[in-house]
């Protein structure tokens, strides 16, 4: 009876796994093996995918740094060539400025650069390139777009000294522009110069234009010499200090003027200054 | 009014007319259904003797997809050992009283043995329509199941009717 159902067992267990196995019983096998090396498989893929990340990154790392090398070098090398351009580029400006000015001035002017500068010196001064093989002379102005440099003081086959207006030595024809009064400018040293022989009378204000009056038949009357800086009240006269508009340390190319120019010269070299508009009803 | 044990012989022969006749029956599948149901539900199982009634209807499954050619055959008899076992173990375990709880019994069997033979043949082989012996099966339960308590209780066995 034992074996009769242990049989009977056998039997149906046995049929049930035949049924259970299916049309085709190796796709069990390969699916249990599906199922088992899936973790395995997981992790073969994502280590895979980590180690082409990484090797992708790397490769960007190193292309980066080439890059960046070679955008270094090259910075560099633009640099250097920016540094050495820089100086003709700023006298290709100052150049510019100078024509411009040229322009605005109706007269026959002559460049020159200033090849060697004494200033710091007690009666120092600028040198020029130029001499008497431009056909230049003695007391000839100098002046750069800021405003007046200078009168030549001498000169030379190839080059001329400029004596600049800052110097103790030196005397300009100024005048006022409000006021038009008109008085000598004698130097102070370091951009700076006093107006002598103003009257006391005299209404001046700081930061008023000082322009050249053309009276010392170097320059022109009407061009800037700089602004009013101090104003004092003195025994006889005003004392009238003026910080010169040129910038006399850092001048690299003058114009220089015709001997003995006109006393007027159209257009005016200083633009007229802008008036705030006044309100309709006020006075 | 206990239902009498037929003897081994009869059954068996019966059986064994049933299955020629299912072999037969091969050209018309609704016969060959309502056949194969009534030997594995109501001539197979014999409570006490689970193998013979086991081997029977192991014969009818495989030789109910034979006929047919399954892609993969067995689900069908796996599923008619199995009702036949259960049927036989119900008949030792709660005997039957009359012909109406014949009748009741075999169709509530009929319906089980619906289903298991339609997912075990769906788990060996693919998915497939159920198709309408089902059905059939179930309408004719009163004739086969009346047929089948007729063939079984008649004859030498217990003598009384």
């Amino acid at each position: 009876m034992v074996w009769q159902r242990l049989f009977l067992l056998l039997l149906w267990l046995g049929q049930g796994t035949w049924v259970l196995l299916g049309p085709n019983p190796g796709r069990h096998w390969s699916q249990l093996a599906d199922v088992f090396s899936r973790p395995s498989q997981g992790l073969a893929s994502r280590w895979e995918g980590w180690r082409v990340s990484r090797r992708e990154a790397r490769r960007n790392l190193a292309e980066s740094r080439a890059e960046a090398a070679r955008l270094e070098a090259e910075l560099a090398q633009w640099k250097t060539r920016a540094a050495q351009e820089a100086p003709r580029l700023s006298e290709a400006d100052e150049a510019v400025r100078l024509l411009g000015l040229k322009q605005q001035i109706p007269l026959e002017l002559k460049a020159a650069r200033v090849i060697f500068s004494t200033r710091p010196a007690t009666f120092g001064g600028l040198i020029l390139d130029r001499g008497q093989d431009l056909g230049l002379v003695d007391d000839q102005g100098v002046l750069v777009p800021e405003g007046i440099v200078g009168r030549l003081w001498s000169v030379g086959g190839t080059q001329s000294k400029v004596l600049p207006a800052d110097a103790p030595n030196a005397s300009v024809a100024v005048m006022l522009m409000r006021s038009r009064a008109t008085g000598v400018l004698q130097g102070l040293g370091s951009e700076r110069a006093l107006i002598r022989y103003l009257s006391n009378q005299e209404v001046v204000q700081v930061g008023e234009a000082v322009l050249t009056s053309g009276l010392d038949r170097v320059f022109p009357r009407g061009l800037l010499v700089g602004y009013v800086a101090e104003v004092a009240q003195g025994d006889l006269e005003l004392r009238v200090v003026v910080n010169l508009a040129a910038p006399l340390d850092r001048v690299r190319l003058v114009l220089l003027l015709p001997p003995q120019p006109p006393l007027e010269v159209q257009p005016p070299f200083v633009a007229p200054e802008v008036k705030p508009p006044r309100k309709r009803g006020l006075p | 009014m206990r239902m009498s044990t037929p003897s081994f012989t009869r059954q068996n022969l019966l059986c064994a007319a049933a299955l020629g006749l299912i072999f037969l029956c091969a050209p018309f599948p609704q016969v060959q259904v309502v056949l194969h149901a009534m030997l594995v539900l109501a001539l197979a199982p014999r409570a006490g003797a689970p193998l013979s009634g086991a081997l029977w209807a192991l014969a009818a499954g495989w030789v109910l997809e034979g006929s047919h050619l399954y892609p993969h055959m067995g689900g069908t008899a796996w599923a008619d050992m199995t009702l036949t076992l259960l049927t036989g173990w119900m008949a030792g375990r709660w005997p039957l009283e009359g012909l109406k709880g014949w009748l009741g019994r075999l169709a509530a069997l009929s319906v089980l043995h619906a289903f298991l033979v339609h997912g075990a043949v769906r788990l060996a082989t693919v998915p497939y329509p159920w198709g309408g012996g089902w059905f059939w099966t179930l309408l004719s339960v009163p004739l086969w199941g009346w047929v089948a308590w007729r063939l079984l209780q008649s004859g030498p066995g217990s003598g009384r009717r």
